[in-house]
């Protein structure tokens, strides 16, 4: 059943694809075809991990193409499932929204190039998290990193998106070649490229080898999540991509990686010692911070949103990585908790981080312009996007009852249960973690109050936020999907965690679901951990009687209770824009106070008329020092760049020289493995 | 317990904590005024304010948006359900299911979102900056309430303020772990900062340099202005709630008797009168701190709510 449908659903992808591509007159209906084909594609895909999910056993898919001796061989078990579920449901929603994005490209540019990469790129992020060998997994991971590249530089003609294209493709080769090694390593002790092999392999590989495929995975697949320090490529390349592909991007591409650690960590190098965990904590609460910190000094709201994919990141490596601390001390239940508690976070992720970006596209798409300075007053200008951008504000910004609290709680109880770790070290860092998690999500408030603040409230900033109109239909609606999905997946968590719950208990082996759901006195079902229970459902519930009760109230002490409209307060004068505060002043502060990580620079230049006396002008630089960038990658590419100076007379540019050279790699690769 | 506690007693909880809730203000500024030699308005102040505010029709900015007219009702109401959830009277809080500790750090987080939002809204320089200052000392103050917080779950096994409450009543030498101490004094920092108190920010003042929270309500006017003002004195009387009975629950009531609930509700108020006197001292004794320092207070209650939490797990 379920090979059947993900057959069908590869079948579709690859169909739409090739619509693309034929209409060269009617470039936009061969789009709206190819688009639908993905769109019915996504929906088999997500109807593939229902019948997965719902207690169907592990699906084994084997063809046989081209070479008969690579096997093509994928797996659908609970973890792929779980993938190609929020997958399917991002790329549903991400297609009906292209079908009215893309009007922003038609007449001006050949779009069959976008449809049909678009497509393939879907398919390929399925066929990563389904593939069982090693090669299959290794063309395709591929795959996606080229096909996502030709999607970032789709507007070509602007050099910084080119730039950033640049700066995706190395940074992700050097990912893939990292990995590569590390599935050679596997190999030389599996015998084969099977993942199936790669299983049971684990006891016969040496303690050193397995760190050192642990740091290789970590490195390899870190560069395509984006932690922190590896985070560089992606608040370049996630805005130069057109949004209904930032939101692809930043909504599930990078969570392959995380499917890549899991089935790494939990399945291929087990038992892991504490302190591979432990690394993955630190690395996770030190993508949160900065990422959150980067976020919030950004003018550009794609930029803004990708840094901020960089943290919600680091709170899914939390908890990834406090499952593998919980799991090396064989607290199975607890592993199974913050996995749910990294798991969840990971799909509402997906939902509101795509929403997002889908508002951020909306904001384009009226105003073509991404700066949240040259925004404003647009809530009365985009009266639908105002809302579901502020839907997606709140549930990132973990405001109950919406999804991103939901598992932002779980965390913290996740978090709470390292006082069941041995080692006191381990125990305190959980709880810093803690802190951490407390202030990046403050800190995430702060960022989209601005985000929201500065770009929808007050008057209009410039002509573009103020001539701004209301997108197609089609491109609320579908964002309308996923508002929908923030608010019911964050008052009804007990069936996410259900959905959850059946991939954690197939990687740690312990299904603890019966732990975590109660009934409470009123026979509602409620989420509960050791230490306490949660129940979104009746705070709404009491929430919404309770303003109707204060409604009441009121409408009884002051039955005509009017308002009247005139103007702001401005100290006399009539209010305009420029007297509105601006979203950098608005994120100054933080600057000043993490001035430590965030180098803050300020330049000050007054021109004067009479010297030193009459200021006729002044002017105002202020910034901050990417420190990542300075410290770090200037000086490796450096010193590649010197290096591959000093080497380059190898390269003299005669062929006869070039097959010497072949010839001599020839014979000293014959003289050592004959 | 049967059914009827279950209804009566989350009533009881709503009605002692907004009825209260601006008395509590009245009593500060009373005594404030006396410690100045002045007299001072009447106790009862505060409501006839709101009365009067919630009778009048409210002005409000063209330039605002719905943000604006729905953040009274979104703080107001954030406030009351997180009088549901929180111990009063009782150790027993049969709203208990619905959430723990996280969610009414949460709860506030909501009421705040909007606030901000809506002081951006009019499009004033002076709600801007106050939204940008309360956003601010919140962030600054986050993780040391959540490390407080932690401290006191992880000695009493429960993030639920009601088991927390009903551990410290039963097994009463918790509290004699030097770790509580301080928790408590973290905690203390913090509340005063969220609370809006000076050294942080000065309730009284509407001098743009130096306001915060009031920079951000300054467009609000009528039943927005009273339901506003409502919420925030109910906030700081909650988070005197929190901390009275968390750290000295002693004489809470834990069976639902009209004597038991008496005495209770007696020692409540003293207890609050109490706390609510200490804060008056502190704003007698401190001036306001300049905002690039209120960090460095908070860190203090950082680094204490860390130590805590080390204590907690070294000294056991």
């Amino acid at each position: 059943m379920a090979e059947h449908l993900f057959i069908i659903s590869i079948i579709l992808f690859a169909a739409g694809s090739l619509f693309a591509l034929c209409f060269y007159g009617w470039q936009r209906v061969g789009n709206y075809i190819s688009l639908i084909f993905a769109a019915i594609a996504s929906c088999f895909g997500i109807a593939t991990a229902v019948v997965v999910l719902s207690g169907g056993s592990p699906v084994h898919i084997d063809f046989h193409l081209l070479l008969p001796i690579i096997k093509y061989n994928f797996l659908l078990d609970p973890l792929s499932a779980y993938f190609i579920l929020t997958i399917s449901v991002i790329s549903f929603v991400a297609c009906i929204y292209s079908l009215g994005y893309i009007n922003l490209y038609v007449g001006k540019r050949d779009i069959r190039f976008l449809g049909f990469i678009y497509n393939l790129f879907l398919l390929s992020m399925l066929l990563v998290v389904s593939a069982n060998n090693a090669f299959v997994f290794m063309i395709v991971w591929e795959l996606m990193t080229f096909l996502s590249y030709f999607l970032v530089i789709f507007e070509h003609e602007n050099p910084a998106n080119r730039k950033a294209g640049l700066m995706y493709i190395i940074m992700a080769h050097i990912g893939s070649g990292l990995l590569a090694i590390a599935f050679f390593i596997m190999f030389t002790y599996a015998g084969s490229f099977s993942f199936d092999d790669f299983r049971q392999v684990a006891s016969q590989i040496p303690a050193v080898y397995k760190n050192i495929i642990f740091f290789l995975v970590l490195v390899g697949f870190g560069i395509k999540a984006g932690i922190f320090p590896l985070h560089l490529w992606l608040p370049m390349a996630h805005p130069a991509a057109p949004s209904n592909v930032s939101m692809i991007m930043s909504g599930v591409m990078i969570k392959t990686a995380i499917y890549g650690f899991i089935r790494f960590y939990f399945e291929f190098v087990t038992p892991c010692p504490p302190w591979w965990g432990v690394i993955i904590l630190i690395f996770g609460a030190a993508s949160a911070l900065l990422g959150i910190l980067y976020a919030l000094q950004e003018r550009d709201i794609k930029t803004m949103l990708a840094y901020s994919s960089v943290e919600n990141i680091g709170i899914i490596l939390i908890g990834i990585g406090l499952s593998m601390i919980f799991r090396s001390y064989n607290l199975m239940a607890l592993s199974s908790l913050a996995m749910i508690a990294g798991l969840y976070h990971l799909i509402n992720h997906a939902v509101f981080k795509c929403l997002l970006f889908g508002c951020a596209g909306n904001i384009y798409y009226s105003t073509h312009t991404k700066n949240i300075e040259e925004l404003g007053g647009l809530i009365k200008r985009l009266q639908v996007t105002a809302p579901l951008f502020l839907v997606g504000a709140l549930a990132i910004s973990a405001i109950p009852p919406l999804n991103g609290f939901m598992s932002e709680w779980l965390i913290f109880q996740s978090l709470l249960n390292g006082f069941n770790i041995p080692s006191v070290l381990i125990k305190i860092e959980t709880i810093i973690c803690g802190a951490v998690v407390a202030l990046t999500g403050a800190l995430v408030a702060t960022c989209f109050i601005r985000a929201f603040g500065i770009s929808f409230l007050a008057l209009p900033r410039t002509e573009h936020a103020k001539h701004a109109k209301e997108v197609p239909v089609i491109m609320y609606v579908s964002m309308g999907l996923l508002a929908g999905l923030c608010v019911f997946m964050g008052i009804f968590p007990a069936k996410i965690m259900m959905t959850v719950n059946h991939v954690s208990s197939h990687l740690v082996g312990i299904n603890i679901i019966k732990s975590i759901t109660a009934y409470d006195w009123m026979q509602t079902k409620m989420v509960q951990t050791n230490f306490t229970g949660l129940s979104p459902k009746s705070a709404t519930v009491f929430g919404l009687m309770l303003l109707a009760i204060t409604f009441g109230v009121l409408t009884a002490i002051r039955p005509g209770f009017v308002r009247k409209f005139y103007e702001t307060w401005t100290c006399g004068i009539s209010p305009e824009p420029r007297l509105e505060y601006t979203g950098t002043a608005f994120s100054r502060p933080f600057a000043v106070i993490f001035k430590g990580i965030l180098r803050p620079t300020l330049d000050v230049a007054k021109v004067y008329s009479v010297p030193n006396f009459f200021v006729k002008s002044m002017t105002y630089v202020g910034g901050i020092t990417p420190i990542f960038e300075t410290y770090l990658y200037t000086p490796v590419s450096n010193f590649v760049l010197k290096a591959s100076d000093r080497v380059r007379w190898i390269h003299t540019g005669n062929i006869h020289v070039y097959l010497a050279y072949i010839f001599v790699t020839l014979l000293i690769l014959i003289m050592f493995f004959r | 317990m049967d059914l009827a506690p279950k209804i009566v007693l989350p009533l009881l909880q709503l009605i002692v904590i907004v009825g209260l809730a601006p008395l509590v203000k009245g009593f500060i500024n009373k005594i404030e005024a006396r410690l100045q030699n002045r007299r001072g308005a009447s106790i009862f102040q505060p409501y006839y304010n709101l009365i009067k505010l919630l009778r009048k029709d409210a002005v409000v900015s063209e330039t605002a948006s719905w943000i604006f007219r729905a953040t009274p009702y979104v703080t107001f109401i954030s406030i009351l359900i997180i009088a549901l959830l929180v111990p009063v009277l009782s150790s027993a809080v049969p709203a208990n299911f619905t959430g723990d500790v996280i969610l009414i750090i949460y709860l506030f987080a909501l009421g705040r979102f909007f606030l901000a939002l809506s002081s951006l809204d009019t499009g004033s320089a002076f709600g801007g900056m106050g939204g940008m200052r309360e956003m601010m000392v919140s962030t600054m103050a986050e993780p040391a309430l959540m490390l407080s917080v932690f401290t006191v779950s992880l000695a009493t096994g429960s993030t639920n303020l009601g088991n927390i409450t009903s551990t410290m009543v039963d097994q009463s030498t918790i509290l004699l772990n030097p770790s509580l101490f301080l928790a408590f004094a973290a905690l203390a920092i913090v509340i005063i900062a969220e609370a809006g108190r000076i050294p942080v920010d000065n309730p009284f003042t509407h001098l743009e340099l130096t306001m915060i929270h009031e920079g951000m309500i300054l467009e609000f006017s009528g039943r927005y202005l009273a339901l506003i003002e409502w919420a925030s004195s109910m906030k700081l009387l909650l988070l005197l709630t929190i901390l009275v009975n968390t750290f000295l629950p002693w004489g809470i009531a834990s069976e639902m008797t009209f004597p038991a609930m008496l005495i209770s509700f007696a020692l409540y108020v003293v207890k609050i009168g109490f706390f609510a006197f200490l804060i008056v001292i502190l704003e007698m004794s401190f001036a306001k701190l300049r905002i690039f320092r209120v960090p460095n207070l908070l860190g203090t209650a950082l680094v204490l709510s860390i130590l805590a939490i080390i204590s907690l797990y070294v000294v056991g």
